[in-house]
């Protein structure tokens, strides 16, 4: 056992019973640049304000959690994956506050729910629109594999080599302002008006200071009725949009402080696609997209794991062919983290 | 200890989704004409702007030597381009004889809209590219993103809604 390791016993946090806080906190840290990307829930024009699924640690009984991102746009990419500019002079950004809370349920199971409040503001050369409203709630089930957290400081047997697993289910419900709602114009869209429901997995393992971790997730849309665009009432049609996909790999360094605070740095990429929608049983040409993103996360966590406070930035690839159908943006992130 | 759960949960979604009925439970009934905004039936309000090369056009001016207009509310954002795509690719080869004009909202002057069309692409498109410099066509209208207007001879509206594919156009054409 390390010096380290010694340190962190005295306080009542050595060994096992360290790694349930540590992997929790590492796992919140990627829950977090996985929920980064999140580009069809963050334009103003193609729908926003999806907020992150939370992770509590194992020890956590319930958490709060308060978030802010700040997207900006940066021209977009076209069904062919071409880079386009912005309209000249534009100056579009969404702003997102994110409140959060999880409860233990079970020895491995908890639930979550965030709302995001969503602020946009859309600068052009003729008009200067900003709007504030809710955005989609997200309310999540997650399960845990495992009783005993797998986090190791060496490999000493295969037992050693075994990974932390969740599987979760979120459900995101259309709390914001959509094109279907009492919205006149796209530059209040704060939602995408469709319930969607998620399935996700994801593998985390942590060797100390170094964690490697990949998360799966596929979501189905419910199709609805719509009556009305932007404030028209139109001829009633059934629209459902396109299936998600997504995939993210994470990989994290923790520094450990004199003080046992850590300070975790993980670097995320990230890809997403989502299909076409369709609109009375007909596909919606200006539907489906895909986005890929690296992000990187700074996170800070005291002694005993209570607290948390995250620093991140997620840029998408602009690369000709990293994306398609869908705005290129960069997304600052900050937040902090209360575990009870 | 499952009503210490549900509360913050339903608090939480009672919060978000307070006001936002019509999404959380979307309702299919037929509301047309029961708001004061343009719909099919109405006459379209007449409107005067230039295109991205500096030439005046008129509504009824566009509708002297055509059998009808159609209009798609442009800000230069990749539903847009899907759209405008779609158009070009289908309705717009089909029906020469029917104006298809771009309304770029969005750009304040000719020479924005002239720049925002070339970046995207669409100046030397078959689209006439009109720029609505004080938006006051868009309000006109209670246009936004997306929103497709056909307009006949008559002056008559024929669909006043989002574009959503080729089919629901050539609907729409077919009736001018």
């Amino acid at each position: 056992m390390n010096v380290r390791t010694h340190s962190l016993s005295r306080l009542g946090l050595g060994g096992r019973n360290v790694r349930p806080a540590l992997a929790g906190f590492v796992i919140a840290a990627l829950a977090l640049i996985c929920s980064a990307p999140a580009p069809a829930q963050a334009g103003s024009c193609c729908g926003g304000g999806g907020g992150a699924a939370l992770v509590l640690p194992k020890s956590g009984e319930w958490m709060l959690d308060v978030s802010f991102n700040m997207e900006v746009y940066d021209g977009y990419w076209n069904r062919e994956g071409k880079i386009l500019p912005d309209a000249p002079g534009s100056d579009l950004k969404q702003f997102r506050l994110n409140l959060g809370y999880a409860k233990r349920i079970a020895d491995r199971w908890q639930v979550s729910a965030v709302v995001p409040m969503v602020r946009n503001e859309n600068y052009y050369e003729n008009s200067r629109t900003t709007s504030f409203d809710t955005g989609d709630t997200t309310i999540s089930l997650l399960y845990e594999t495992f009783d005993v957290v797998t986090c190791v400081w060496s490999v000493e047997s295969l037992e050693d080599l075994v990974p932390a697993a969740y599987l979760g289910l979120v459900f995101t419900i259309p709390t914001g302002i959509s094109p279907f709602d009492d919205a006149e114009r796209s530059f209040d869209v704060t939602g995408r008006g469709f319930y969607r429901l998620d399935a996700s997995a994801s593998v985390e393992k942590t060797i100390w200071p170094w964690t490697l971790a990949f998360s799966y997730s596929y979501g189905i849309h419910m199709e609805r009725p719509v009556n009305r665009e932007y404030g028209h009432w139109v001829e009633p049609y059934n629209k459902r949009l396109g299936d998600r996909r997504s995939f993210s790999l994470s990989g994290g360094y923790t520094y450990f402080m004199e003080t046992d605070d850590t300070i975790t740095f993980t670097i995320s990429y990230s890809d997403l696609w989502e299909g076409t929608a369709m609109i009375g049983g007909e596909p919606d040409p200006a539907t489906g997209l895909r986005k890929r993103a690296v992000s990187g996360v700074l996170a800070f966590s005291n002694m005993d794991k209570s607290f948390m406070a995250k620093l991140g930035y997620s840029q998408a690839v602009k690369q000709e062919g990293w994306g398609e159908n869908f705005p290129i943006t960069d997304i600052v992130t900050a937040g902090v983290t209360y575990v009870f | 200890m499952y009503s210490k759960i549900a509360a913050p949960l339903m608090a939480l979604t009672l919060l978000a989704g307070c006001g936002m009925m019509d999404d959380m439970a979307p309702s299919g009934a037929d509301n047309r004409g029961s708001s004061a905004a343009l719909a099919v039936g109405d006459m379209a309000p007449e409107f005067t702007m230039p295109d991205i090369w500096g030439q005046t056009h008129t509504l009824s001016g566009q509708l002297a030597n055509k059998r009808g207009v159609v209009l798609y509310f442009a800000m230069w954002c990749p539903i847009c381009d899907s759209h405008m795509q779609s158009i070009m690719r289908g309705p717009l080869k089909n029906h020469p004889d029917v104006d298809f004009l771009i309304v770029d909202y969005v750009s304040g002057t000719v020479e924005g809209g002239k720049q925002a069309a070339m970046a995207g692409g669409y100046a030397q498109s078959p689209f006439i590219i009109l720029v609505d410099e004080r938006q006051k066509v868009m309000k006109s209208f209670g246009a936004t993103m997306g929103t497709t207007v056909v307009i006949g001879k008559d002056l008559v509206i024929r669909m006043i809604e989002d574009y959503k594919s080729q089919t629901q156009l050539e609907e729409a054409l077919a009736g001018l």
